[in-house]
């Protein structure tokens, strides 16, 4: 998909001899532009659901709300927490280092079948002060601070802690060989850095007018911005 | 909980305590209320959304306590041994009392609470009555008030029909012709009834946390009959709910939840009001288990002549 959208990039750049963007630069925006639509996505979400709430959604074909669940389960991850030294109750949230990505959004952290309730800084004490609210082995806490996270009660042993957690699309990377015989850099996937967008390919026209709005920007174009921005909210128009 | 299998339930699947499932079916577990709650009543598309789940516990808990209190009907049951100074402690889950009986020779009897007082704090005083007090400003005070002390040696007469009367054991005296004795039924006339009981009797001191008893309880058998409120010593794996309680525990969640938060219609607010108060009707009148079998049993008793 990247290499489709790359192409229609350039050919909307140099229709006019508006200009030519480098694949570094290409990918930059790339990322940028996968990142707006992604976070897009919840928003988009929480969009449908007040919808459902107003009546004015369908269901079956017509549940848009189930697409954009599908979107953003792709991007889920379950994944064991790694324990912080010898702390029976603390540890690494999720990272590059730790579970392999980094998290935008940590939707549950349970141990066994049991899902630990995650309490503000500003109420844990209270929360342990009272005997009807106190965390139990039943109804277990954590808080974090940091990229650390602190499980209530403190465990007796050291339990598995998972975490499901939404991960953040991995950087889009259009990658090439030599520049060719028309002196111009020709795509190659088998790179090992090489990393397609991870958004599903409905999504490649709003990657393709972000980009261009980014590139417009870049190469001092008001019309391509224009252009992309009047396009991008036709589309997202069409979708409420 | 998922359902268990008829060898789970009567043997406990080999483990001990072998009676741990005995009667479970009737209940539901804290942690199903909770869950249930949450997947069934809480959600995007439900009346109560975005609460966090210690509210739902809380809640959950709250109605547990209150149901305990009246109409789960649930009585605990403590037999101790009173000590020598005539104090039974309250059971750590205590809330209330039922029934305080004496136990002798294999018979309960249930015993009266005295209607006076027999517990006191003091404080040491000077020959002129001033309080004493230590260093640190602290008003000294005694092992035991004068009315402790009298009561645990024994001294202290009692107003009721039992060892303690100050007429106990004294002879009967003769009036022209006839003998009155204090204990003589018939020669009783002005009997005070609230008072006139031979068991041994009691008082209960709720913020020192103890029974009072009188003398001729100590190191005698009590029997504790009292109400908690099912919390279960902060253990929420055994805090359960009768499951004729379980539909009302809902909506007490939901009209609380409903009643604290801001810009919830009244009338929202009303009809988890009246749903709740409905549930708690439906579910005290199932319990009660009016059906024709005891009101046979109760019917049957008009058939009694009274002599």
């Amino acid at each position: 998909m990247i290499n489709d959208i790359r192409n229609t990039v350039l050919a909307v750049l140099n229709k006019n001899n508006y200009g030519y963007i480098s694949p570094q630069d290409f990918n930059l925006y790339a990322q940028q532009a996968q990142m707006d639509l992604f976070e897009d996505y919840f928003y988009a979400y929480n969009y449908q659901v007040n919808k459902e709430n107003q009546r004015t959604s369908g269901t079956g074909y017509a549940d848009i709300k189930k697409g954009y669940v599908e979107v953003i389960d792709f991007f889920s991850v379950t994944s064991p927490l790694t324990q912080i030294g010898a702390n029976l109750d603390k540890f690494s949230l999720p990272s590059l280092a730790t579970t392999g990505s980094d998290y935008y959004l940590i939707n549950k952290i349970f141990i066994g079948s049991t899902e630990l309730e995650r309490i503000e800084q500003s109420k844990i004490l209270l929360l342990n002060s009272s005997p009807l609210t106190a965390p139990s082995t039943m109804f277990p806490a954590y808080t974090t601070e940091g990229s650390v996270a602190t499980i209530y009660p403190v465990p007796v042993a050291l339990p598995t802690v998972n975490c499901q957690y939404i991960r953040y699309p991995k950087p889009p990377k259009w990658t090439y060989v030599d520049l060719g015989t028309s002196n111009e850099p020709v795509f190659d996937q088998t790179q090992p850095d090489y990393q397609d967008f991870e958004l599903f390919p409905d999504d490649a026209t709003d990657l393709t007018m972000k980009i261009l709005q980014y590139a417009g920007v870049s190469i001092r174009e008001a019309s391509v911005v224009q252009y992309a921005g009047a396009e991008e909210a036709t589309e997202i128009n069409s979708e409420k | 909980m998922s359902y268990i299998s008829q060898y789970e339930y009567y043997e406990n699947g080999g483990n001990a305590p072998e009676d741990a499932n005995w009667g479970s079916y009737q209940y539901v577990s804290l942690k199903d209320i909770v869950v249930n709650y949450q997947l069934m009543y809480s959600g995007n598309h439900s009346l109560i959304n975005n609460e966090e789940r210690y509210k739902i516990l809380f809640h959950a808990k709250r109605a547990i306590q209150e149901l305990n209190y009246d109409a789960f009907k649930e009585v605990k049951v403590l037999q101790l041994t009173v000590s020598e100074e005539l104090r039974f402690v309250l059971p750590s889950d205590y809330v209330n009392w039922v029934r305080i009986s004496y136990y002798k020779d294999g018979v309960i009897r249930p015993m009266v609470e005295n209607v006076q007082v027999n517990s006191a704090k003091a404080y040491l005083q000077a020959n002129d009555a001033r309080i004493l007090f230590d260093q640190d400003g602290k008003a000294l005070q005694p092992e035991y008030s004068p009315l402790d002390f009298t009561r645990i040696t024994g001294q202290q007469p009692s107003i009721y029909l039992n060892s303690l009367s100050p007429y106990n054991g004294l002879l009967g005296y003769e009036y022209e012709g006839c003998w009155y004795f204090d204990f003589a039924v018939d020669a009783r006339y002005g009997l005070n009834t609230e008072t006139a009981n031979a068991n041994p009797t009691f008082r209960i001191d709720k913020k020192a946390g103890v029974i009072n008893f009188d003398s001729t309880m100590a190191d005698e058998s009590c029997i504790l009959e009292y109400i908690s409120d099912g919390m279960e010593n902060g253990d929420d794996t055994q805090v359960t709910v009768n499951k004729l309680f379980e539909d009302y525990v809902y909506a007490y969640i939901s009209y609380q939840i409903l009643n604290s938060k801001l810009g919830v219609q009244e009338y929202v607010v009303n009809r988890a009001r009246k749903a709740k108060s409905a549930l708690l009707r439906n579910a005290k009148i199932r319990l009660s288990n009016i059906h024709p079998g005891r009101l046979l049993m109760n019917l049957r008793g008009r058939d009694k002549w009274i002599k």
